[in-house]
C-alpha cells in the first residue's frame, strides 16, 4: 500500500470518524430498542430520522482539509479521491445503521434509514461545499428539524417531498428529493471540495 | 526560461491585483518586493498554480498552466511555500512532509530519502519525529520550506519564507537559496530587503499591482546610493527610489491621458 494513503486517512481524522460512526450506530440501537417499536413502526420515525443526521454529521467533519492550499498543489487530480472517501465513508453508514431498524422495511426499517442517509450526506456534502466542513452540519440539522417538527400536520404529495426525512421507506417521493440532494452534493464536493478555512 | 509570463490579470471581485503584467526568469533566485497589497501574493498563488488569472496567458517549465493535464506536469516539479500553509498538529514532521512528498507523487520508495535530505537541508532532521503541535513558529516556518523542497523542484516559490525565523536561521536559509538558484528557478517574495540583496540574483519590484522595476540587487543598490530617499541601507534608499519613480510616471502617465 502506499505510504501516502494512511497519511491521508489521518489528516481527514478518518480513524475518529469511524469510531464515530460506531458509536452513532451502537446508540441507534439502543435508542431503537427502547422506543418499543415492534407493534408501532411509527415509533422509529425518531431513530430514522436523527441517526442519518449524526451519521452524515461526523462524515461532513472528515472532509475538512487543514492544508488546503498545499493539497492544491498536488500532482494528482481531487476528485476522485474526494468522491471515494464520500462514498466510502456513506456506504459504511449504510451498511451499519440500519441494523438498528431491522423489519418493517414497508414504513421505517431499512429502506427508509438508507434513503435519510443518502439526503443527509447530500446536504452535508453540498454545506462544506458552500460553508466549510467545520459547519457542514448546521443546515442538515436545520432541515431535518424543521422536516420532523413541520411534518406532523402536513398532507399532500408536496409532503412527501419536502419532509422526506420522516417519510415511510417505500416512499418514491422522498427517495426522489433523498437521492436528488445526494447526487448534487456528492457531484459538487467531488469537483469543489470543501471551502478553505471551514 | 522556467516562468513566462505574458498580460497576467488577477481580479479579486473588484479589486484589481495583478495588471497586464510580462514576466520571464530562468534559473537562479528572484526576490520579490513591493509593498503590503501590491500583488506578490497573487503572483506567487498563480505560479504555483493555485490562483486562476482573469486574463493572460503563463507558461511554467515549457508548459501552459491552463491546460489540467499540462499543470499535472508542472505540479510535479514545483514546490510552494505559501505565507501561511496548514498543517496536522498530529502528524510527526516526518509525516507532514511525506505528505506533501505523496502529494507531489514522489515514488513510495524514494519518499524517506528525500524527507531526510529536505529535514537536514533546513536543519531540522534531529526534530523529524518531534509532532508538529509541539514546534516553535520558526521551526513550522522550516518545516514549510522542507515540504516545498521534499521533490527537489525546478521551479520553487516561496511566499515569505524567512518569517519568523531567527537571524542566525534565516542567514542559514540564504545560503540554502543560494544553492537551490544554482539549479532551479526560485521565486522569494518577501517584505525584507536586506533577504534579496544577500541572496537574489535579480529582483522584481511590484506596486499596485504592475512591475516596477526589474533588475539586479547591485543595481537597486546603487539606484539608492544616488538617490536621496528614506532607508537606512543603500538598497532600501533603491526600493523607495525605485517606487517613487514608477509612481510618478503612473501620475505623468495619467495626465497625458487626461
Amino acid at each position: 500500500m502506499n505510504p501516502g494513503l494512511p497519511l491521508y486517512a489521518r489528516s481527514r481524522a478518518l480513524p475518529q470518524t469511524l469510531a464515530a460512526l460506531a458509536a452513532t450506530t451502537g446508540f441507534a440501537v439502543w435508542a431503537a430498542g427502547a422506543l418499543d417499536a415492534y407493534l408501532d413502526p411509527g415509533r422509529r420515525v425518531p431513530v430514522v430520522a436523527l441517526a442519518p443526521l449524526l451519521a452524515a454529521a461526523v462524515i461532513g467533519a472528515s472532509l475538512r482539509s487543514d492544508s488546503d492550499e498545499l493539497d492544491r498543489t498536488a500532482v494528482r487530480p481531487w476528485w476522485p479521491r474526494r468522491l471515494a472517501h464520500l462514498l466510502a465513508l456513506t456506504a459504511l453508514a449504510s451498511a451499519v445503521l440500519p441494523v438498528a431498524v431491522a423489519g418493517h422495511a414497508e414504513t421505517f426499517g431499512a429502506p427508509a434509514m438508507i434513503r435519510n442517509i443518502l439526503g443527509c450526506v447530500g446536504i452535508v456534502a453540498l454545506a462544506a461545499v458552500v460553508l466549510g466542513a467545520r459547519l457542514s452540519w448546521l443546515p442538515a440539522f436545520g432541515y431535518v428539524s424543521a422536516a420532523y417538527l413541520a411534518s406532523s400536520g402536513a398532507r399532500g404529495r408536496a409532503a412527501t417531498v419536502w419532509a422526506w426525512p420522516v417519510q415511510p421507506g417505500a416512499q418514491p417521493g422522498a427517495w426522489a428529493a433523498a437521492l436528488a440532494a445526494f447526487a448534487l452534493g456528492t457531484a459538487l464536493y467531488a469537483v469543489r471540495g470543501a471551502r478553505p478555512g471551514g | 526560461m522556467s516562468v513566462r509570463v505574458t498580460g497576467l490579470c488577477v481580479r479579486h471581485r473588484r479589486t484589481v491585483a495583478l495588471d497586464s503584467v510580462d514576466l520571464e526568469l530562468g534559473a537562479g533566485v528572484h526576490g520579490l518586493l513591493g509593498p503590503n497589497g501590491a500583488g506578490k501574493t497573487s503572483l506567487i498563488r498563480v505560479l504555483a498554480t493555485v490562483g486562476r488569472p482573469s486574463a493572460g496567458r503563463v507558461e511554467l517549465l515549457g508548459r501552459n498552466s491552463d491546460s489540467p493535464r499540462e499543470r499535472s506536469g508542472i505540479r510535479g516539479r514545483l514546490g510552494y511555500l505559501p505565507q501561511e500553509f496548514g498543517f496536522y498538529p498530529a502528524f510527526t514532521v516526518r509525516e507532514f512532509v511525506a505528505y506533501v512528498a505523496w502529494l507531489k507523487e514522489v515514488p513510495a520508495d524514494r519518499v524517506p530519502a528525500a524527507v531526510e535530505r529536505a529535514l537536514r537541508r533546513v536543519g531540522l532532521a534531529d526534530r523529524a519525529d518531534a509532532k508538529m503541535r509541539t514546534l516553535s513558529g520558526g521551526m513550522i516556518r522550516r518545516v514549510g520550506i522542507a515540504q516545498a523542497v521534499v521533490n527537489d523542484p525546478s521551479l520553487l516559490l516561496l511566499d515569505e519564507p524567512t518569517a519568523g525565523l531567527d537571524p542566525e536561521q534565516r542567514v542559514e536559509f540564504r545560503e540554502l537559496l543560494r544553492e537551490l538558484g544554482t539549479s532551479a528557478t526560485v521565486v522569494v517574495s518577501t517584505h525584507l530587503v536586506e533577504d534579496v540583496a544577500a541572496a537574489c540574483t535579480e529582483v522584481t519590484l511590484l506596486d499596485e499591482g504592475r512591475i516596477a522595476y526589474r533588475g539586479t540587487p547591485a543595481a537597486l543598490t546603487r539606484l539608492g546610493e544616488t538617490s536621496d530617499g528614506p532607508g537606512d541601507h543603500p538598497i532600501e534608499r533603491g526600493y523607495t527610489a525605485a517606487l517613487r519613480a514608477h509612481r510618478a510616471r503612473g501620475v505623468t502617465d495619467a495626465r497625458e491621458t487626461v
